[in-house]
């Protein structure tokens, strides 16, 4: 069997563990990285355009909040409004991309880092509709055709069906004549362009899509969690997926996937020493910026090949 | 209230003006954009609460270490960290953010979460036609003036600033002319951090000392910087001025909230239409 | 013969500069056309306007009977015209085989609604087919970037012959090239025209190479033109001779 084929097996078993040790707090840990873990998806195509995006987040945000405004305010269903979150979040993209994605480089970061505070703000300051800092309540428990999730276990469940679909659909992207167009756009554009490649159309659906997964993951935190704040969707959170990214590997979405699943539980393992998270991410984040650059994905596998 | 609106426009902008340079200046001779930068400030103003706080030192002196002690750590973390990614601008970018966190979780373990605030040195007010101008932000200010002199005059009359004006333009051809383009590099990395652990020091006393205080004035650069353009020293200054008066007017109008949404907003439209800012090169 | 490429009266200022004064001339479908100049004429500046780099501050452009004259580069490409660069653009890090069928795939899915259309518009064309004609048969495993620059340069024609072009605009084809690969190169434009029935346009410096390969040239000086016509015709006007070198150059 080819090398990734025991990553997954071991993944698979690893999936398992929170129903071997039935704990509430672990499923709780899982489920919160089954909600990452798209996230880091989403960051880690918009790598692979060759675009740090530090909007991530905050599409995130937009998801949440319209789908729990949905759900409270209109009293739409819960899976309509969750869809909605998505929907949103990828129009806003839709709209922003064609105008940002020209942008390249240093530039281009900065632009959705100003955006991403826009966004960050505007959820702080207009407390009428999102509560502001106090947050927004009572956002009611997903219904998935008559059967209400009420459980940590079945956020899980739904967190973990949400990262298998972004992942297999991401790498089944990549591997298809979509993924050789959008490596080369990275690699070559004005290449790219000389063959005829519409190269912003490309760009903005890459985008759109990001954002779509990015607006989902927001729909089922809100969801999840029951209560919506802006904190989670600030410039902290896209720090914490580009330690996700850097330390699993840029450019590589098993290594997304991976770098999810150690950095994800830190926060909550080292509960007793909050403080030293962010020196322990900063120090990884050195280490695998000069020593291991291509991320978790490039260590070689006991079993002798790169996966 | 027209006064006073202006006078605290020019005081914060002051110090907006000191924290742009410093990171336009890395951007222009290094290509760096330093996320860390609001950490260097933070340095600067716990090595006041330590020394003139903790320890009774003058203030002065105080200030003047934090500076120091910034500036040393900026060329430490340049000749360690920054010296491997030279080009790279992701790479850097996110180095940058590591060091940031890294300066911060060391403040945070030393001293812990919560803030701390200091005795003011200076007291009492002085005004001027209307406005009320406290005499701890007046010595802010002259301190900020008498940096910007400083700084103008090593940049024009010095062979290093020279050399580091000639390393922004053209990194080949000043190093053809015998400028060693890693001296430089330190060089430029330590100033720029000394400036923001200046402008922290300074602002020490103002408002309150934690791990996390850097965050803001790092946002204030960063807009300032765009505004001015990446890596003109007249355009941060400019940019500075603008930022802490049309600040000074929205807040007074609206709210700081709505303030910041407006200085976002205006980044991004500068970027989209003109990156170059005011008066920055438009080299892209 | 039909006009594919009709340029009248094109001009291009920079600023105060008229780098391209009032160029009139016309491609027609099937023939090898040259464009000539010394160093300065404004040749390349009249390849990027015609190719959509730059906009045209005069006159029209019209390919194929669309008025092409303010289309962006990438809208000109997916109308069929396809160039190849002075210097080289390749994937470097991807091999002859990789090149060629990716130039293939961004021809045909050039934008994400091409996913949906069924786009029988274009020809599928076999990667192996083009590599056996420009002669790379046996390089096809090897990385772009270790190839020699000569070979680099013969693939970014053969991955702009994967678009099914109608007309090939070669920017300096000859340039960085060493005596045996510039004779390889133009053999093989040679052969793309008479074999493939390609239309070509190629803006050159060198003098020799293109009297020996195109049908009719255009020479421009100071972004004016000053001749147009067979190699037999230019090679005996009088303000061509007095352009170039003064009256002791020699034609190949």
């Amino acid at each position: 069997m080819k090398p990734i084929g025991f990553l997954y097996i071991m993944l698979v078993m690893l999936a398992c563990v929170p129903w071997i040790i039935d704990s509430r707090y672990i499923f709780h840990i899982a489920t919160m990285i089954t909600i990452m873990a798209p996230m880091a998806l989403s960051l880690g195509l918009m790598l692979k355009l060759g675009q740090l995006s530090i909007a991530q987040p905050a599409l995130m945000g937009i998801g949440a909040y319209t789908a729990a405004l949905l759900a409270t305010k209109l009293g739409a269903p819960t899976l309509a409004a969750l869809l909605c979150g998505g929907v949103m979040a990828a129009l806003v993209a839709l709209v922003i991309g064609p105008v940002f994605l020209r942008i390249k480089g240093v530039y281009f970061v900065l632009l959705t880092y100003a955006f991403g505070e826009v966004v960050y703000l505007t959820f702080q300051e207009w407390t009428t509709l999102t509560g502001g800092m106090s947050g927004l309540y009572g956002i009611p428990k997903l219904s998935l055709f008559g059967f209400r999730l009420t459980l940590a276990q079945h956020y899980y469940v739904l967190g973990l069906m949400f990262t298998l679909l972004c992942y297999f659909g991401i790498r089944a992207i990549e591997k298809s004549n979509v993924g050789a167009i959008i490596t080369a756009l990275n690699e070559d554009e004005m290449l790219s362009r000389a063959l005829g490649s519409n190269a912003i159309a490309w760009r903005v659906a890459a985008f759109t899509l990001s954002a779509l997964i990015a607006g989902i993951s927001g729909g089922i935190y809100a969801n999840y969690i029951g209560f919506l704040s802006p904190d989670p969707f600030g410039f902290r959170a896209s720090v914490d997926l580009i330690v996700i990214n850097t330390i699993g590997g840029t450019g590589s979405i098993l290594g997304a996937l991976l770098g999810a699943i150690l950095v994800v539980p830190l926060p909550e393992l080292l509960r007793e020493a909050q403080q030293y998270r962010l020196l322990i991410y900063g120090i990884c984040l050195v280490i695998f910026l000069v020593f291991v650059r291509n991320g978790l994905v490039s260590l070689r596998w006991p079993w002798g090949r790169k996966s | 209230m027209l006064a006073q609106m202006l006078v605290n426009g020019l005081l914060s902008g002051l110090i907006y003006v000191i924290m742009a340079l410093g990171f336009t200046m890395i951007f222009g001779i290094m290509r760096i954009v330093n996320f860390a930068h609001g950490e260097f400030y933070m340095i600067g103003a716990v090595v006041v609460f330590v020394m003139f706080g903790m320890l009774g030192w003058p203030f002065f002196l105080a200030v003047i270490c934090g500076g120091v002690a910034a500036g040393m750590l900026g060329v430490i973390a340049e000749r360690t960290l920054f010296r491997r990614l030279v080009g790279e601008e992701m790479s850097g970018m996110i180095m940058s953010l590591a060091i940031g966190i890294i300066l911060q979780s060391l403040v945070l373990l030393t001293f812990g979460p919560a803030e701390q605030m200091i005795s003011r040195p200076f007291t009492g007010v002085w005004s001027i036609g209307g406005a009320v101008v406290p005499w701890d932000r007046t010595v802010v200010a002259l301190g900020a003036l008498g940096v910007l002199v400083l700084f103008h005059w090593f940049l024009k009359a010095t062979r290093t600033g020279l050399a580091m004006r000639a390393v922004a333009q053209d990194p080949q051809t000043a190093s053809l002319m015998g400028v060693e383009s890693g001296v430089i590099y330190s060089a430029a990395f330590g100033i720029s951090c000394l400036l923001a652990g200046f402008a922290g020091a300074l602002m020490a006393p103002i408002y309150t000392i934690g791990p996390y205080m850097g965050e803001m004035p790092m946002l204030k650069a960063f807009v300032v910087v765009i505004l001015g353009g990446l890596g003109s020293v007249p355009g941060a200054m400019l940019g500075g001025l603008l930022l802490g008066l049309s600040e000074s007017l929205l807040s007074t109008v609206f709210s700081s909230g709505i303030a910041l949404i407006a200085s976002f907003a205006m980044v991004m439209i500068i970027v989209i239409i003109r990156p170059a800012g005011l008066l920055g090169r438009s080299a892209r | 013969m039909t006009q594919l490429l009709r340029v009248e009266g094109l001009s291009k200022r920079f600023g105060g500069l008229a780098a391209v004064s009032n160029v009139t001339f016309s491609v027609e479908n099937g023939e090898i056309f040259g464009i000539i100049g010394p160093n300065g004429a404004g040749k390349t500046t009249l390849f990027n306007v015609i190719a959509g780099y730059y906009r045209s501050s005069g006159g029209k452009i019209v390919f194929d009977g669309t008025d092409i004259s303010n289309r962006s580069s990438d809208q000109i490409g997916r109308l069929g015209m396809a160039r190849t660069f002075q210097a080289v653009h390749v994937f470097k890090t991807e091999t002859v085989r990789e090149n060629l069928r990716r130039a293939g795939v961004i021809g045909r899915l050039h934008s994400p609604f091409a996913l949906f259309a069924s786009s029988t518009r274009h020809r599928v064309v076999d990667e192996e087919e083009v590599a056996e004609f420009i002669g790379m048969r046996g390089l096809m495993d090897v990385v772009a970037g270790g190839l020699a620059y000569g070979f680099q340069k013969i693939l970014g024609i053969g991955m702009a012959m994967m678009a099914s072009p109608k007309l090939i605009l070669m920017d300096e084809p000859a340039a960085g090239l060493n005596p045996s690969e510039k004779k390889e190169a133009s053999l093989l434009v040679r052969r793309l025209h008479k074999e493939r029935g390609m239309s070509i346009l190629i803006v050159e410096h060198d003098m020799p190479l293109v009297m020996g390969i195109c049908e009719r040239i255009l020479v421009v000086n100071q972004g004016k033109q000053i001749a147009l016509g067979t190699p037999a015709e230019i090679r005996s006007d009088a303000t061509v001779i007095d352009a170039y070198l003064g009256d002791s150059y020699e034609f190949a």
